[in-house]
């Protein structure tokens, strides 16, 4: 049962694509409807799988009935889990947001890419295998040019070309990286990848090791680690609302996929029995980790408008992760990922919100949008204003809001590390840089309403009506609360989590049973030896 | 030999690919991002080693060649078709919206051109 | 439930109550008064009870898990310290509802005051209460959030705004330094439970990490309590309204920093490190805030200044670190907290009543306001430290204390001496208060006529006063039991003794009052020529001037840097991304090249390759056109066709190494992309433009062979060696497992279908892509081709058409044919789907789009979605029977001509690749072509490239 469940998270992203394909162009409407009813079905039943523990153990599927590593398999445990309800709770915001907004009427064939964007990140937090992997790279990132590009403009269009030509370089990359490590480790499946490191020939060790740095540099690449994130603030900052929101899911496929492929195939392995690669990649993270969250914290002081400061949120927050993800390889494993976990549910749920706070801004003040300049003040000046302090508290890392404990969660963690002294001094100043350089923007857009004389804080709250798609960026908050309320269990669940996500033998154990098979003697579908597969 | 000579060739679409991406209008992009996805698509193809005459056809002959990296280049080709087909077209969008087919949308040589604001090159 | 689990409710009660506040001021003006003024009348009341109860047991302390892992909980903790601190946070708190009441002006919105005054008293309540450290931090950082809400409350007004930033900038950062202090005390104890730290104090002073723990946790309490060098954002807070001065930046807040030094007294203090710090640090801020005070001509920024001074006063004493001190300094803090507040509820009354604040102006109010006058005076006197007023005997004892350490800290005579200055300065700015402003005649007429004020405004100014009167005249009596208390609670430990009496005989602290005394008022009665001094030679020195420095430095230097490193170009984002994936590949390299057992094995033979001069000729020949297209690129049309050699090229090797399926796909694929291509060239310039310079391209041609190098040295590395893979595996299952004899394709539908869905998704959103961008898009088209001829008119020529028209049946059968037995030879649905709708798209081309239309309509976004259902379909259907999706099944059966074959169930995916295939392909090339009948005939691009382009998205309007 719950196996249907799992592939239905991919197979009704795509069974959708291809129905609003057709409908998308003649029936608005029902369109609409069909996307939203995926969206929640898809929110509901990954919520679902978590609650009731499915992911506890991971579970397998293996496509086609062939066994791994011949056939390609679905893992789905509580890091995908968590990913995958990560991916339908952005994608509901933006949804919402899109339809209240009629965002989506900007050009066709909008809801068919978003489900298809849907089906190629479920697809790439799902798979258990590197090629596949890629392929689902691709899906996700065409998806992703056609909703970049949505709408249109001249910026626009801009940055969508750059973000594709820079993605394709990246999948290029990526195709090198697979392709290498199967010319010499002779598979494609992570599992039976990692059972086979360490059988490397010494003479193709450091050939292996090459492949891995690519495939981490393509991982980061989608991650946007300095300096391979300067595709990200054009992107995001030019990308329709919606979509920009939606992306905030984008950057963490990368991080994801480093996550997945260390814990898995490198934390407590060798290779070739040669060298032990634990820490072959966690301390260049570290230190990436590091740069990024200066140059970001710089480039949030420097963003001339609302959307580029979110943007370069992201990227601080991609370095806070890279910093955790390298100090997992520490003492305190399950702290660092824990507190990574925490601070990820957290960056990408509220970053969403922040662009869609961003449109609101757009739409709503003529002249200057969402620049970081006064303007006539908009209507729900207070509520919005108070949302954008809440969110501005939340994303510096300031309390009460998830931010900061997901920081302190992290810096406890580096206590041990020799590294404490740097990982301490930039995150804080970073994160004291980013309060000074949001304060500064909340003061110019809120307070410094031109052009009316007398208190702005005349204006009694109820002025006017609520403006369509609030409430889209006011659930984020909600969410970063209850995060906040329940931070013993969640954080409980997450450690529980990171224990699993360390423990790779359960994963191997789960991919593949047997251990290593020959291909010659394996048996075939339905264990079958050599008699076909009729059923 | 004939494995450094391949390795040279797929070197060469590489490095020719890159050198394409690297000129600033859309269509030399194009064609470098093409030659770069030849080059990865025979990277792909002889991780399974090169064999002659060795077809991965059951009994077509008595010896075969690793049939998964064909497969694998089969699904890469494809990929690049429609990666190709859909930035070229985004190259046309490009120059209607851009009114140039400069990769940033301007018209001066980057060379002579003193750097303004990144959200803001002159169009 | 224990008392103390109260505690909480008495923290978070305020915070509950804020937003009610706020809503409750939609009904009436007051509303918002009453809701605070009862919420903490309730917190207080509450609060006593649990006093009561617990009393006896204090320290009591109670925690709650919130994020165990680290060390994070809900803990609330009763001590004397917490007592004294939160009775006062209520009290006063409570006077300042009062008094905001009458304060506010009908223009101010009274729900937003209130709203955030309650919420800063439940940060302050929280930073006094909690048992564990980090959350401690989080109230902490609370009321520097509270504070920036109430400082810029007036927004409209720029010194408002600044002062409310500045203040953030500032207490934010030592807010952030706490934290990371707190974090290291709490791992050098294992805890973050104070309970825990306060009894570790000789562990914390020896270890290793006890410095950087300090300083880090100094600065947190030098920022919040306005210490040198970080006083300098205190004066600015005071654009906020008054009732906030009086609160948060004299009472409470500020003391703040003061309370922490309290606070971890028993854990870090009597350290040198400590006695250096502290002590400089409070000196310094003494006499600077003494003396800076003095010459403040506005009446709030007199008692601005006059606070840091008096925090200093705290701070120095706690600097010295003995327990006397301590109980000086906690007695100070009661006897500060009950004058500066009245004083600052003084000048909000006179600048309420008068209109300004400024004491140049000012004067001789005490006809108009006598009762207001001599409240002013009281608490004016308790700051000079005059006997008989609370002031007096914590100044007595100040001078006590730095008498007695004097001999630790520099030459016998100087601190005293020093400490002596200060009070005279304070004696000087105390006596300026009340006298220019009650005394003397005021020049000029005041912007109001003055006159008492409301009696409520006075009521809580009264009580503080009597307060100052009874301290300084029965100490012991009034405020003994509670300094006792609150001192045990300082100390975890049983005080002193101490005398609590206002006369100790003749000795050198008496002696040291009355100089500072007579001093004080000498200064003041000649303090015209001193003020023409200190505005000649010191009124210039500014320290926010450095400040604003600072953050115009990081303001710029973020922009500069940021323009530096992310100048929005493509070349640059490539080239980052190209340098970095060498740079990658180079560590991962050399990570393990240099092991010992890896040289061992690297001179390995190289086993023999296949392979004969023509491959060689034919791979130089595919080499040489390659570097023919680079060279010849700026040809656009030469360079597509010397590409396309390339690709057949590669389609030649392909075939040449075994791999039919290959070359034949490449094939295909090469010759839609080259009619994909020209189409575009179409309406692209036929010219690249040479816009680089030769460095550049110098550079680039760099890059490019060093990518190109280290990819032949990976390509080669890995071919010469030898390797085993799973794919024996395939050969083995095709047939039976797969049914099908081409393991190629069988692993494309069947063992690794997955992909192949995957990759027919990527096809038709590339279709779907394509058909959106170039939805209602006009393009120009050149009218010549490119070597300069008109293209001709004629849109279809009969020769082409009836020639399509005559093979496409045949095109139709073989693409049928090719389809069918890709399972079992070389085939199968994508190329059969290319084959096809390259035929369809010649009929376009021949035909003219709209007649084909006519004639054969393809309504190919339909198409595309079915081949994706089809392919789905397929796949889902396995799961009814059970097993996992995509699992085939085989059915043998025998077909004239084609011959037997195995049909499997993979074959219906097939016919879903193949659909899409054919959608997408003809969808793209469809309206590529039909571009031409929006395309708008142009002589020439330049014009077009000079016409300024849309633009929709609102993003860089402030660039």
């Amino acid at each position: 049962m719950s196996a249907n469940l799992i592939s239905l998270l991919v197979f009704l992203p795509v069974a959708l694509a291809a129905i609003l394909t057709i409908t998308g162009r003649k029936h608005p409407g029902p369109t609409r409807l069909l996307n939203l009813a995926g969206v929640a079905v898809l929110l509901v039943v990954s919520a679902g799988l978590l609650v009731t523990g499915t992911g506890d153990t991971a579970q397998v599927i293996e496509l086609g009935s062939w066994a791994a590593p011949f056939g390609i398999v679905l893992v789905f445990d509580r890091l995908s889990g968590l990913m995958l309800l990560l991916t339908s709770i952005v994608a509901l915001l933006s949804l919402v947001y899109a339809i209240r907004r009629d965002e989506d009427m900007a050009g066709p064939h909008f809801h068919a890419l978003f489900q298809a964007q849907l089906f190629g990140l479920n697809g790439a937090f799902l798979t258990g295998d590197l090629f596949n992997l890629f392929v689902f790279f691709e899906v996700l990132l065409l998806a992703s040019y056609g909703l970049m590009l949505h709408g249109s403009g001249r910026r626009r269009t801009r940055a969508g070309l750059h973000y594709v030509v820079v993605n394709l370089i990246g999948s290029t990359l990526f195709l090198f990286a697979v392709g290498a490590l199967y010319g010499t480790v002779g598979s494609l499946n992570l599992a039976d990848i990692t059972l086979k490191l360490p059988q490397v020939e010494p003479d193709a060790v450091p050939i292996v090791t090459t492949a891995i740095f690519l495939l981490f540099t393509v991982f980061l690449i989608k991650g946007a680690a300095f300096p391979l994130y300067l595709w990200l603030p054009g992107a995001y900052g030019y990308a329709s609302i919606p979509v920009a929101a939606l992306f905030a899911i984008m950057t963490k496929v990368g991080l994801y996929s480093v996550l997945r492929v260390d814990s898995v195939m490198l934390s407590g392995n060798t290779l070739g029995g040669v060298i032990d690669t634990t820490a072959l990649v966690a301390p260049w993270l570290l230190w990436l980790g590091l740069i990024t969250l200066i140059t970001a914290a710089l480039g949030v002081v420097a963003a001339t408008f609302l959307r580029r400061q979110v943007a370069y949120l992201i990227i601080a927050s991609v370095g806070t992760i890279l910093i955790a993800l390298g100090l997992a390889a520490g003492p305190e494993r399950e702290l660092a990922l824990s507190g990574a976990l925490f601070y990820w549910i957290h960056t990408t749920v509220l970053s969403a919100g922040f662009f869609l706070l961003a449109g609101l801004l757009m739409r709503h003040r003529p002249q200057q949008g969402d620049a970081i300049a006064p303007a006539p003040p908009m209507p729900q000046a207070i509520l919005v204003g108070s949302l954008f302090f809440a969110y501005a508290i939340a994303m510096a890392g300031l309390p009460p809001l998830t931010g900061f404990f997901g920081k302190v969660m992290i810096l406890s963690a580096a206590l041990e590390s020799p590294l404490l002294a740097p990982v301490f001094a930039v995150v804080l100043v970073s994160g004291l840089v980013m309060v000074i350089a949001l304060a500064r923007t909340g003061s110019r857009v809120f307070y410094q309403s031109e052009a009316t004389p007398g208190h702005p804080s005349d204006q009694p709250p109820t002025a006017s009506r609520p403006l369509p798609g609030m409430g889209t960026t006011i659930a984020p908050m909600i969410v970063a609360a209850l995060m906040v309320i329940g931070a013993q269990p969640l954080s409980t669940w997450l450690e529980s989590t990171a224990t699993q996500v360390s423990q790779s033998g359960a994963y191997l154990d789960a991919v593949m049973p047997e251990g290593i098979l020959d291909p010659e003697t394996a048996p075939g579908k339905f264990g079958e030896d050599h008699e076909g597969g009729q059923h | 030999m004939t494995n450094l000579a391949i390795s040279l060739l797929i070197g060469v679409l590489t490095g020719a690919g890159v050198y394409l991406v690297l000129r600033a209008q859309t269509f030399p992009v194009v064609l470098g991002l093409t030659l770069m996805s030849y080059g990865v698509n025979l990277f792909l193809f002889v991780m399974g080693r090169l064999h002659t005459a060795a077809p991965a056809v059951v009994g077509a002959s008595e010896q075969y060649t690793d049939a998964l990296p064909q497969a694998l280049v089969l699904t890469a080709i494809v990929i690049a078709f429609a990666m190709t087909a859909f930035v070229i077209v985004l190259a046309l969008k490009a120059r209607a919206a851009m009114g140039n087919d400069h990769v940033d949308g301007l018209h001066i040589p980057p060379a002579r051109r003193t750097s303004g604001k990144p959200e803001e090159p002159r169009a | 439930m224990k008392a103390i689990e109260l505690l909480a409710v008495v923290v978070l009660l305020p915070f509950l109550a804020a937003p009610v506040a706020a809503w409750s001021a939609r009904f009436s003006r007051y509303a918002a008064a009453w809701v605070a003024g009862g919420v903490t009348t309730l917190s207080l009341a509450i609060f006593v009870w649990i006093c009561l109860v617990q009393g006896a047991a204090m320290p009591v302390a109670t925690s709650h898990a919130w994020i165990e892992s680290a060390g994070l909980t809900f803990g609330f903790r009763l001590d004397g310290l917490s007592m004294l601190f939160a009775g006062l946070i209520l009290v006063i708190g409570l006077l300042i509802v009062i008094y905001a009441r009458y304060y506010l002006s009908p223009k101010d919105c009274m729900g937003r005051f209130f709203a955030y005054m309650l919420m800063f008293m439940g940060a302050m309540l929280g930073v006094v209460l909690s048992e564990n450290m980090i959350n401690l931090v989080i109230f902490w950082e609370l009321t520097s959030l509270a504070s920036f809400l109430l400082i810029s409350y007036w927004q409209h007004r720029k010194e408002a705004r600044y002062g409310a930033r500045l203040a953030l900038a500032i207490t934010g950062a030592g807010g952030l330094a706490l934290l990371g202090g707190v974090l290291i005390l709490g791992h050098i104890v294992g805890s973050y439970e104070l309970t825990d730290v306060l009894a570790n104090g000789e562990l914390i002073k020896n270890h290793d990490l006890y410095a950087p723990a300090l300083i880090l946790i100094l600065l947190g309490v030098f920022t919040k309590s306005a210490q040198f060098p970080f006083h300098f954002w205190l004066p600015n807070a005071m654009a906020a309204p008054t009732p906030v001065s009086a609160y948060l930046h004299s009472a409470t807040m500020v003391k703040a920093g003061i309370f922490l030094l309290a606070r971890f007294f028993p854990a870090l203090a009597g350290t040198e490190l400590w006695v250096i710090i502290v002590s400089t640090a409070g000196l310094i801020t003494f006499l600077l805030g003494a003396y800076t005070a003095l010459f403040r001509h506005d009446l709030k920024g007199l008692l601005a200044y006059s606070t840091i001074s008096h925090l200093g006063l705290i701070t120095l004493l706690f600097g010295f670190g003995t327990p006397l001190a301590a109980v000086a300094g906690i007695f100070h803090i009661i006897n500060h907290a009950t004058f500066k507040a009245s004083l600052f509820m003084v000048a909000g009354i006179v600048d309420h009543e008068t209109g300004t604040r400024d004491m140049r102006r000012l004067g001789g109010l005490i006809k108009y306001m006598p009762h207001t006058a001599m409240l002013g005076m009281i608490a004016a006197m308790a700051m000079a430290g005059v006997p008989l007023f609370n002031g007096f005997l914590s100044k007595e004892m100040f001078f006590t204390e730095s008498v007695r350490v004097a001999g630790d800290i520099g030459p016998v005579w100087l601190l005293p001496i020093l400490v002596s200055l200060g009070g005279l300065l304070s004696v000087a700015y105390s006596l300026r208060f009340v006298h220019d402003t009650f005394f003397g005649k005021p020049d000029g007429d005041l912007p109001k006529e003055p006159h008492e004020p409301p009696g409520m405004m006075k009521r809580p100014v009264d009580l503080l006063v009597i307060l100052c009167l009874a301290v300084g005249i029965m100490p012991a009596l009034v405020v003994g039991p509670l300094l006792h208390v609150a001192v045990t609670g300082v100390l975890q430990a049983e005080p002193p003794d101490y005398s609590l009496s206002l006369w100790h005989g003749f000795n050198l602290p008496l002696l040291m009052s009355a100089v500072a005394l007579a001093g004080g008022v000498g200064l003041y009665l000649l303090r015209r020529p001193i003020f023409r001094w200190h505005a000649r030679s010191m009124a210039h020195l500014d320290a926010r001037v450095p400040y604003n420095r600072l953050i115009e430095l990081l303001m710029r230097s973020g922009a500069g840097l940021t323009s530096m490193v992310d100048n929005g170009r493509l070349g640059r984002i490539v080239i980052m991304t190209l340098v970095f994936t060498l740079i990658a590949g180079l560590v991962g390299y050399f990570h393990t090249a240099g092991l010992p057992e890896v040289r061992a094995a690297l001179d390995r033979t190289v086993d023999g390759d296949p392979g004969d001069w023509v491959t060689w000729l034919g791979i130089a020949l595919i080499i040489l056109m390659t570097l023919v297209t680079v060279i010849g690129h700026r040809q656009r049309l030469f360079a597509l066709i010397s590409m396309s050699v390339v690709g057949l090229g590669v389609a030649m090797l392909f075939a040449r190494f075994s791999a039919p399926d290959l070359a034949m796909t490449q094939l295909s694929v090469e010759v839609v992309t080259m009619i994909l291509l020209l189409l575009a060239l179409f309406y692209l310039p036929q010219q690249t433009r040479r816009l680089s310079t030769p460095q550049r391209r110098w550079r680039d041609g760099g890059i490019a062979v060093a990518v190109g190098g280290g990819v032949t040295a990976l390509t080669w590395a890995i071919i010469s060696r030898p390797f085993e893979s799973i794919s024996g595996y395939f050969l083995e299952q095709a047939v039976p497992g797969g049914g099908g004899t081409n393991v190629v394709n069988v692993i494309l539908v069947d063992f690794r279908g997955y992909d192949t869905f995957g990759e027919i998704t990527v096809l038709a959103l590339a279709g779907l892509g394509i058909y959106a961008m170039l939805h209602n898009l006009s393009l120009p088209s050149s009218r010549r081709d490119p070597f300069g001829r008109i293209w001709s008119d004629d849109p279809h020529p009969l020769l082409l058409r009836t020639f399509t028209q005559l093979i496409l049946p045949l095109t139709l059968l073989f693409g049928f044919f090719v389809f069918l037995r890709g399972h079992n030879e070389p085939g199968g649905g994508f190329i059969a789907g290319l084959i096809v709708a390259s035929a369809i798209v010649a009929q376009y081309m021949a035909n003219g789009i709209e007649n084909a239309e006519a004639k054969l309509h393809l309504p190919n976004h339909g198409i595309i979605g079915a081949g994706l259902l089809i392919a789905l379909g397929t796949g889902v259907v396995a799961m009814f029977f059970g097993v996992p999706f995509l699992t085939s099944a085989v059915a043998h059966f025998k077909l004239p001509v084609i011959g037997e074959i195995h049909l499997a169930s993979a074959i219906a995916f097939d016919l879903g690749v193949f659909l899409v295939v054919l959608g997408s392909t003809v969808l793209i090339l469809l309206n590529l072509g039909r571009l031409t009948k929006h395309a708008v005939a142009h002589p020439d691009y330049e014009s077009i490239e000079a016409s300024p382009a849309s633009d929709s998205t609102r993003g860089g309007r402030d660039a």
